[in-house]
């Protein structure tokens, strides 16, 4: 009876479900379709904000090379410029300082281990020569628990690994017979997380599992003599099966400048120098390349056109202990300097130098280099630095770049181990000098042909055309080289003939990179492993990884725009024709591409580094108070100086480190004085003793006549105004409209929430990882690392 | 000067519709149901010179190539469009190239003057959807009503449904979103996408 209208409306309401469910189908369909494109707009807006922030470190690292031939030419200034009887020339020749022995035989007492004692309370491991693979494992794992080797150990170990060094040839002959895979590691700088990394994924040295290390082990990173200690603990262990290459950064010289000797000085205060002196030694006996069954070539840097396997056999290797220092070689010359230098030098010897290197000289000293002018000096610094160029320019050998021309006026400082004759000039244009730097400088380009290296100041860029040459010459199918830090940790290039492979991830900030290290078999295939230490960014979503590091990245760009301050400023008026105070945001895009000379993309850059613009019109002005340095200028100091300070702020420091010879961080007043006197005659900027007293009035918090170089160099910040004012506002965005408490930002190195004046410092120093220690134990290295495998087609 | 068209609503989300054109060339292809040819070549650009530049900034930034010859491969097409704001989904990506194969989506390159009109064209896209479009349809998977969905099932349905992401891509998505209980607040999830 209702039969059939039940069955109608039971099919119906059937009917009305299926419906319902297709609608509630197509909703969530179309959600999802929403979601997705969202994301994908998400992620990439991300990836262009990596890439860019990627872009900027290694730009920043062309501009910090220049920074460092900046440190290069003041040094070769100073050894030109001061006669003996200068009173700086204590403060010049310490910065020098080679001559405590000069004779070998002295060297085993004065790098004596025997009568260090080692107190009880130490726990550190306690070593016992010769070595065992059980004491490296300890080794390993004491440093792994942030334990210190204690100095005796350091001093005895170093000198093993300096008698092994002297036996071994300059170039490592490995086999991968026994089928044996070999390991091969790039740059390691000092990040001892990342070799760790790699033993745990890798296994440690053996003789099952022979390695190669190809140079840069020291430097920037912070345990840079831990990754020294272990690798030559091994080295020891398996001498026939650890293979090391000397980097360009197993350099004294270099590690003044990028935080190795500062490590050393820091962590052994008693015999941090013995130890850096035998690390000297060490450096330059390291073997300069290593080849894998005639068949691969590994080497720090790379080649160039003039590269020959069977002379760089034959060098005296040790003679180059830093590039900064080329050997010298017997011919007339300009004695009367060196000459008198050498005199001057050996009156220094074995003399015990403490505190400041002006010591007390008799007033008449004092007074007559306050009555020679600095009209004076800069008269003769002109001269120097003109016929410096002249000479550049004349130079047909167009290797022979600035870099070397520095080295030749460095190169009269007297070296310990070269022949006592005192008439001797540099001899840069040898054969042996130019195949080590090339060696350990140079970077392959993609345009045939071969250049000089100008952005190092060393070595060359080659081409493709000399990698072929180079490979059928020597019968060689690959050259593995490092030296360049590449985003996923290595990188093919030349036709796959050549590989960058840099093993230190997270080089220029967290997140910035992967490392990498390749394995060799038989068939002399490669296969990769990238890996990225992670313990920092633990918890941190990419999205918050990748804020941190782009912020250190705009950070630096901002300084470098500051640096250009004046330049800037020049070129935006000569585009504000009318004198308004503004130009519209292409022309800001424009002018910064041409003074800056960075191949950045700044338009899209634009909302980073510009707060606020009125009608597409930027108010430069006012855009350069809020790039404003922190120190404030006043009545004696002008902005001018300020900028000038802050842009040689990095030779300056270097100097002050040199100087603080007991590595108090405090320098005297006096040394403080001459160096800003030097730093200001080279650059040929007057600055008056008003302008010094303000400076040392205005950090000496002591006042006890001492300054702390950190404080000083702190004031060298730049006020980070623009992110503060976007920090506040985003802030009063997101709790007005969002109506939400804030999450990962609150993070406490993320964003800014508050208005600190040092906020920029406060996240630097957060960021650097010796500031976490609760994540002291890598034996978490599970997940700690994210690895991916790959093994490239052939 | 051409004819204005009528152009009828279109039912699927996907379609871009072309905004009246004034170009002087012949129109684009009319609407039919069918997908239509695009012919780029007819797209008249209206950026300014200074988009036109940041844009080219921004290619650059993708540009793989060694030499930087200002190319960049078909695959890398939509993401450089979303890097500058608009968000196609993968049709319309294909579409705008030309219906490439699978294959040459990592062997053929673009320069930027090809690049330019599929950008122009798909800037032209109005349905972006809305923050309530968003809520409405995430309110489907809202079983108990209570503004929360449950994460699997939310990352079931973005991994199943529609343009389909990738177990990474779900996973970098919805880092930190879900709550103890595997629950998610749609509308914080929601804002935390459109802020980017």
């Amino acid at each position: 009876m209702g039969c059939g209208v039940s069955k109608n409306s039971e099919f119906n309401k059937r009917y009305d479900k299926v419906k319902n469910l297709r609608h509630v189908l197509l909703k969530a369909m179309k959600a999802a379709v929403l979601i997705q494109r969202w994301y994908r707009q998400y992620a990439a807006r991300m990836e262009m904000r990596r890439r860019y922030t990627w872009n900027i470190f290694q730009s920043m690292e062309y501009a910090d090379l220049q920074d460092q031939m900046k440190l290069y030419n003041f040094l070769g200034y100073l050894m030109d410029n001061f006669t003996p009887s200068s009173s700086e020339r204590n403060l010049i020749s310490h910065i020098f300082r080679e001559n405590e022995v000069c004779r070998d035989a002295e060297w085993e007492r004065y790098f004596s281990y025997i009568n260090i004692d080692v107190p009880d309370i130490y726990s550190g491991p306690r070593l016992t020569f010769p070595l065992d693979m059980d004491q490296v494992a300890d080794l390993v794992e004491a440093f792994k628990n942030k334990q210190q080797l204690h100095s005796r150990y350091v001093l005895q170990l170093l000198l093993e690994t300096w008698k092994l060094l002297r036996g071994l040839p300059n170039i490592n002959r490995v086999s991968t017979c026994h089928s044996k895979e070999i390991t091969i590691c790039g740059d390691l700088h000092g990040q001892l997380e990342d070799l760790l990394l790699i033993f745990y994924k890798n296994g440690m040295p053996s003789m099952e599992k022979p390695y190669v290390f190809n140079g840069d082990f020291v430097d920037r990173g912070k345990d840079s003599i831990e990754i020294l200690l272990i690798l030559f603990a091994f080295l020891l262990v398996y001498p026939g099966d650890v293979y090391l290459n000397r980097g360009n950064h197993e350099d004294h010289i270099i590690n003044l400048r990028y935080g190795f000797t500062k490590e050393v000085l820091g962590k052994y205060k008693l015999h941090g120098k013995r130890i850096l002196k035998l690390l000297q030694k060490i450096f330059s006996w390291l073997p300069l390349v290593t080849v894998i069954d005639h068949r691969v070539l590994i080497v720090h840097g790379g080649i160039s056109d003039t590269t020959d396997l069977a002379l760089i056999a034959r060098v005296d290797r040790h003679k180059y202990v830093s590039a900064l220092k080329p050997p010298r070689k017997k011919t007339p010359s300009r004695s009367s300097l060196y000459a008198d230098s050498e005199r001057f030098d050996e009156m220094n010897i074995c003399k015990n130098r403490r505190g400041s290197m002006t010591f007390p000289r008799p007033l008449g000293t004092r007074e007559s280099f306050q009555r020679r002018s600095l009209q004076d000096f800069s008269r003769t610094v002109a001269r120097t630095v003109e016929e410096e160029f002249e000479v550049r320019r004349r130079q047909a050998e167009f290797s022979m770049s600035s870099f070397s021309n520095s080295q030749r006026i460095l190169g009269s400082a007297p070296s310990t181990e070269s022949e006592p004759d005192s008439s001797e000039i540099i001899d840069t244009g040898s054969d042996d000098w130019k195949q080590i730097l090339d060696l350990l400088w140079s970077d392959p380009m993609s345009q045939d042909g071969c250049v000089p290296n100008e952005v190092r100041g060393g070595g060359c860029y080659w081409g493709p055309d000399i990698t072929e040459h180079f490979l059928n010459r020597h019968n060689l199918q690959l050259i593995i080289r490092s030296h360049e830090c590449k985003q996923d940790g290595y990188e093919f290039c030349h036709n796959r003939k050549v590989l960058t492979l840099f093993s230190a991830s997270n080089y220029y900030e967290i997140g910035s990179n992967r490392g990498a290290f390749v394995r060799l078999g038989p068939d002399l295939v490669p296969y990769f492993v990238q890996y990225q230490a992670t313990t920092l960014t633990r918890g941190l979503s990419f999205r918050q990884s990748l804020k941190r590091t782009e912020h250190t990245a705009l950070k630096v760009l901002r300084e470098q725009l500051f640096v250009h301050k004046s330049d800037l400023l020049s070129a935006f008026k000569e585009l504000d024709k009318e004198n308004t105070g503004l130009i519209c945001l292409s022309d800001w895009a424009n002018a910064i591409e041409r003074v800056l000379q960075l191949d950045l993309p700044w338009r899209v850059l634009q909302p980073q580094l510009v707060s606020s613009t009125t009608d597409g019109m930027l108010d430069y002005h006012g855009w350069f108070r809020d790039l404003a340095l922190k120190r404030p200028s006043s009545e004696c100091i002008e902005q001018s100086m300020l900028e000038t300070l802050y842009k040689h702020r990095s030779t300056l420091e270097t100097i002050f480190r040199i100087v603080d010879t007991d590595n108090s961080g405090l320098i005297s007043f006096e040394d403080f004085r001459q160096t800003l006197k030097l730093l200001s005659a080279y650059l040929k900027m007057e600055i008056s003793e008003e302008v010094i007293n303000e400076l040392v009035i205005s950090t000496d918090t002591n006042n006890d006549g001492s300054i702390d170089i950190d404080e000083f160099m702190e004031a060298f910040q730049l006020v980070d105004k623009i992110r503060l004012e976007r920090g506040k506002s985003l802030l009063k965005f997101k709790q007005e409209y969002q109506n939400l408490p804030l999450e990962e930002e609150t993070s406490p190195s993320a964003d800014s929430t508050g208005p600190q004046i040092s906020q920029c410092s406060a996240l630097h120093t957060e960021d650097s990882p010796g500031s976490h220690t609760e994540d002291c134990s890598s034996s978490k290295t599970q997940d700690l690392c994210d690895i991916s495998v790959v093994v490239p087609p052939q | 000067m051409a004819p204005k068209k009528v152009e009828p609503k279109k039912p699927e989300p996907k379609k871009p519709e072309p905004k009246k054109e004034e170009a002087p060339a012949p129109a684009p292809v009319p609407e039919t149901p069918k997908e239509p040819e695009l012919d780029l070549k007819s797209i008249a650009l209206e950026f300014t010179a200074d988009q036109i530049e940041e844009f080219k900034d921004a290619f650059t930034l993708f540009d793989e190539t060694p030499t930087g010859e200002m190319k960049i491969r078909y695959a890398q097409c939509g993401e450089v469009m979303r890097a500058l704001g608009h968000n196609p989904t993968n049709a319309d990506v294909l579409t705008v190239l030309g219906k490439p194969k699978a294959e040459e989506m990592n062997a053929k390159y673009l320069d930027f003057e090809t690049f330019l009109p599929m950008l122009q064209h798909i800037s032209r896209a109005k349905d972006q959807g809305t923050f309530e479009d968003f809520v409405e349809g995430l309110r489907v998977f809202d079983k108990e009503g209570n503004g929360t969905v449950m994460g699997a099932e939310l990352r079931h349905v973005l991994a199943t449904l529609g343009e389909k992401m990738t177990e990474d891509e779900v996973d970098r998505l919805m880092a930190g979103q879900e709550d103890a209980n595997g629950c998610i607040n749609y509308t914080s999830f929601i804002k935390h996408i459109l802020s980017g």
